[in-house]
């Protein structure tokens, strides 16, 4: 186990410009949507990015992945320096880093069968035979709970929570030493919701990835994560160990944050209903 | 390179120990066997109007494959004998000033008009699909740049360039005709396609293959064109009057394919001049041409109402 | 007598491919002043059954094949259109999940306020202004007066939940029924929502009927709770004993399935997760409906044979099961170790 951190990210900014004008356009403003951002994620472990609409949070694990190039910052992935990365070198790197998307309804393409989604990535990285690749295919689905049998339907005749499997076998298929999870329960219910997560962990322990846990959900988060970021406006206001950042929060909006999130007892939620009248300021809504 | 070796054994081994180990299929049976065309097949016949349009445009189609067959009459025979004849049984569509009979001749006339149509249809799909498709998926200044000149040849008048075409190449046959009329009749279905691509590149499934590592082309052709079918068809139904119309407009100005040969147009600048004592002569095309293009309007309307993938998915398990 | 009595619902769409039985059988009543929130997952039938109550479903392809909803001593279900208008906006008020989609972008907030108020109260075209005004002071959006002027767009999410709950509340109704209120807004906005709804609640005198699938909200918002499953309530109790005390095997396992905030060994520890689906409603079991993914169910039981009624199991507690929590013999122990 090396000390070096598997990901690093230094400085990250995605601004995005604004543009407005009669017949040329110009450049007016910039959306600075994530404003020098730095963290690390070590190896086998989860990092959580927390926050709510607007944070950032998406947008940043975009950048992790190089789906957007970054405005300025660096990126170092297993030591090496990845964000100026481009053609068969980021080809190359994709197998090591990948994703999974929030909404199972538009992640997987519509006109082709299960099978075909899982396999893809093998296909264009030219793994294997056509034969070896579909027993991979059938691995990788059992793997996720998804019964390998169903290999030639296509994902309309499937529920959320089950397309979700999909994409996650999807990003298991490459072997990627990172996964990029972008809200991955968020459009589930929450009995589905558990499975997923559940999922996600045995993951982790039997094929040793670290994740980029990225949701608004503070509570799916702190049972996923070992370290957590808070971000708010582009920026992060407090990283920790979780159990530090939700026990022991120090920045006025965690506390805020985490004061607002309503939690399942009666009496509990009387109590935070006092503490939230007192960072009532933090809590001022955007006009 | 063995530690990637190293790493792919271990991922294959672990891949197989997860397996045998798994919570087995706790995702749980599909939610329905169906497919997306039947559903698609099932909300166009529930359309009334579309099936009475689809069964006209089948008529028709019918008519003029079948007419020739049928009806034994050579086109081409002259009697003057019987020139000018009402329709009636031995004539079902009467006879032209040449003692020629029109039934076979409009049949016929069908299928050139249709044969054209079909050809321009598809040469407009085609250049309009490129075109599109590569300024869509581009984007940036390459996009700007196309639609900009796009947005200048759309002040061009559709029937003047296509005379001009033809007077161009000097002789009217099939293929110039088949130019005359893609010439300037592309740009709407260039303009439809790029805003599909454009939107289609939005979707998580495209951002999922390029993260993937796919390159542009497995992109385009595998996750944007296909998905682009449903408005194609449509197209396909939406474009193919408007050309059969233009054909028969400029062969009654007299810029058609030449006799004897016939094409619905021709077939109507013949009996223009006879309107007075023999109007059913230009009457008949008339009316095929009107069946035709309203049959395939509202089967395009049909099918864009079929075809809307419009996802009705409510957040669920 | 309750304000709203529900008895014996049954809501169904006929569509293609079979009728869905949405809401099959669902009987609760409300009082004035509480609230009872409504939880269950997609599919469980909650909205259809707060639309049932307005008499907004779709008809094709729903209707409402039996039962009744009386409200304020008439039946709801057996009213005219035009009454159920009248009763609309004025007595029953309803808000809906997106706000972004609920309110007209080509009319200025104060124009749609003023407009409902002038439906039900004829008032003129002043003093519907200063009305409006006065309720989006209500509903504490600042500068209350000079944002009537603006356009929908103008507002965030949250300030628009806010006008569309000052339109509900505008004609004083005596019921509002709020269908996943927050759930398309960020958590901080979420709970200054619900403060909001709480508050108005007690000053209007209103009952309030919340429906979520969120666990944590009903337990801040709600006085009594009803559990929805595959269209049937499966448990019905008070907030405080569906939390700590909850009978029916889903609610333990909807409960279990809950991340952990505020807990210890979070990070290591598995969810509760519920196997398989819920079942399809075309074709509803005719038995108990969660038997298939019910830990407890045995075969050869009456699980699969006979449909559980919902019965009292304790004072003000009902569950509809054939194996609560309380009747399970040596089960008591793990239901107090969480």
């Amino acid at each position: 186990m090396s000390s070096t951190p598997l990901l690093v990210c230094e400085g990250l900014k995605k601004h995005f410009p604004v543009r407005k004008g009669l017949l040329v356009e110009r450049t007016r403003d910039w959306v600075r949507a994530v404003d020098d951002v730095s963290f690390e994620v070590h190896e086998g472990e989860t990092l959580g990015l927390v926050g709510e609409s607007g944070s950032g949070k998406s947008t940043t694990g975009y950048c992790v992945i190089r789906l957007l190039d970054l405005t300025a910052g660096k990126i170092w992935f297993n030591g090496r320096e990845i964000s100026g990365l481009r053609g068969e070198q980021l080809r190359q790197l994709r197998r090591e880093m990948q994703i999974v998307f929030q909404d199972p309804y538009a992640s997987l393409n519509p006109r082709m069968t299960v099978g075909d989604i899982v396999a893809e990535p093998l296909v264009v990285h030219d793994i294997g035979t056509r034969r070896s690749r579909q027993a991979t295919v059938r691995q990788l689905l059992d793997v996720v709970g998804f019964d390998p049998s169903y290999v030639n339907r296509y994902p309309h005749e499937f529920s959320g929570g089950q397309r979700q499997r999909i994409g996650i076998a999807r990003a298991l298929a490459l072997n990627p030493r990172l996964i990029i999870c972008d809200e991955p329960v968020s459009a589930l219910d929450v009995s589905i919701q558990a499975q997923i997560l559940n999922l996600l962990k045995d993951l982790q322990r039997d094929f040793a990835l670290s994740y980029l846990f990225i949701a608004h959900d503070l509570a799916v988060v702190r049972t996923m994560s070992d370290r957590i970021a808070v971000m708010n406006r582009g920026k992060i206001v407090e990283m920790g160990l979780a159990h530090d950042v939700y026990e022991n929060p120090q920045d006025e909006y965690t506390k805020a944050l985490l004061a607002a999130v309503p939690v399942p007892d009666p009496v509990r939620m009387r109590e935070r209903k006092v503490e939230r009248r007192r960072l009532r300021h933090a809590l001022a809504e955007p006009i | 390179m063995s530690s990637t070796e190293e790493r792919q054994t271990d991922f294959e081994v672990a891949l197989v120990h997860a397996a045998e180990a798994s919570h087995l299929h706790d995702a749980g049976a599909a939610l329905r066997r169906s497919s997306l065309w039947r559903d698609a097949l099932y909300r166009f016949t529930s359309n009334r109007a579309a099936i009475i349009a689809a069964v006209a445009f089948l008529m028709m189609v019918g008519f003029v494959v079948l007419g020739p067959i049928v009806d034994r009459a050579d086109p081409y025979a002259v009697n003057f004998g019987i020139a000018y004849q009402s329709p009636s049984w031995s004539h079902p569509f009467g006879t032209d000033e040449f003692g020629r009979d029109l039934f076979v001749r409009t049949a016929l006339g069908g299928r050139l008009s249709i044969e054209i149509g079909l050809a321009a249809t598809v040469a407009i799909m085609l250049i309009g699909i490129l075109y599109g498709s590569i300024s869509g998926f581009l984007g940036g200044w390459v996009d700007n740049a196309l639609m900009r000149f796009l947005d200048t040849l759309y002040g061009l008048p559709y029937l003047p360039f296509a005379i001009l075409t033809l007077a161009i190449f000097g002789v009217v046959n099939f293929w110039t005709m088949v130019v005359a009329l893609t010439v300037a009749s592309w740009f709407t279905t260039a303009r439809v396609m790029r805003g599909q691509i454009i939107s289609l590149k939005e979707n998580d499934y495209v951002r999922a293959a390029r993260a993937v590592g796919a390159r542009w082309q497995r992109i385009l052709f595998r996750h944007l064109l296909p998905n682009t079918l449903g408005v194609i068809i449509v197209f396909v139904f939406l474009e193919l009057p408007g050309v059969v119309l233009g054909e028969a407009f400029l062969s009654f100005i007299g810029l058609g394919i030449n006799p004897p040969k016939a094409s619905w147009g021709s077939l109507a600048e013949d009996g223009y001049t006879a309107y007075n004592t023999h109007p059913y002569i230009i009457i008949i095309p008339s009316i095929c041409i009107a069946w035709l293009i309203l049959s395939a309007f509202f089967v395009a309307d049909g099918l864009r109402d079929a075809l809307d993938p419009r996802t009705r998915e409510t957040k669920e398990g | 007598m309750a304000l709203l009595e529900v008895d014996d619902l049954r809501t169904h769409f006929f569509t293609r491919e079979g009728v869905v039985h949405a809401v099959d059988g669902v009987s609760f009543s409300v009082e004035t002043g509480k609230t009872l929130g409504i939880v269950g997952e997609s599919g469980s039938g909650k909205s259809v059954t707060a639309l049932s109550i307005m008499g907004l479903i779709p008809r094709p392809p729903a209707r409402i094949v039996s039962g009744s909803v009386v409200f304020d001593g008439r039946d709801l279900t057996k009213l005219s259109e035009k009454s159920l208008e009248d009763i609309r906006g004025s007595q029953i008020a309803m808000i809906f999940q997106d706000p972004m989609t609920s309110l007209n972008p080509t009319l200025t907030i104060g124009t749609q306020i003023t407009e409902t108020i002038r439906r039900h109260h004829g008032l003129s075209r002043d003093q519907a202004r200063n009305r409006a005004a006065e309720l989006l002071e209500e509903v504490h959006i600042p500068n209350a007066r000079q944002r009537l002027d603006d356009y929908p767009h103008r507002y965030s999410g949250g300030m628009r939940q806010r006008v569309m709950i000052a339109i509900a509340i505008s004609c004083n109704p005596r019921l509002l029924i709020a269908d996943e209120p927050t759930t398309a807004l960020d958590v901080t906005v979420q709970a200054g929502i619900l403060d909001l709804l709480d508050e108005l609640r007690t000053e209007h005198q209103m009952a309030m009927i919340l429906i979520t699938h969120d666990m944590g909200v009903v337990a801040e918002a709600a006085d009594d709770v009803a559990v929805m499953y595959a269209g049937q309530i499966v448990e019905h109790a008070s907030s405080e004993d569906i939390f700590n005390r909850p009978e029916h095997p889903y609610t333990e396992a909807l409960l279990g399935a809950l991340p952990h905030l505020e807990s210890e060994n979070v990070r290591n520890e598995r969810l509760t997760a519920i196997p398989g689906r819920p079942p399809d409603l075309v074709n509803p079991p005719s038995a108990c409906r969660f038997a298939a993914r019910c830990v407890y169910a045995n075969l050869g039981d009456s699980c699969t044979t006979v449909p559980p009624e919902l019965r009292e199991i304790r004072p003000g507690h009902l569950v509809r099961s054939a194996h609560p929590a309380s009747e399970r013999a040596g089960h008591r122990e793990e239901v107090g170790a969480r």
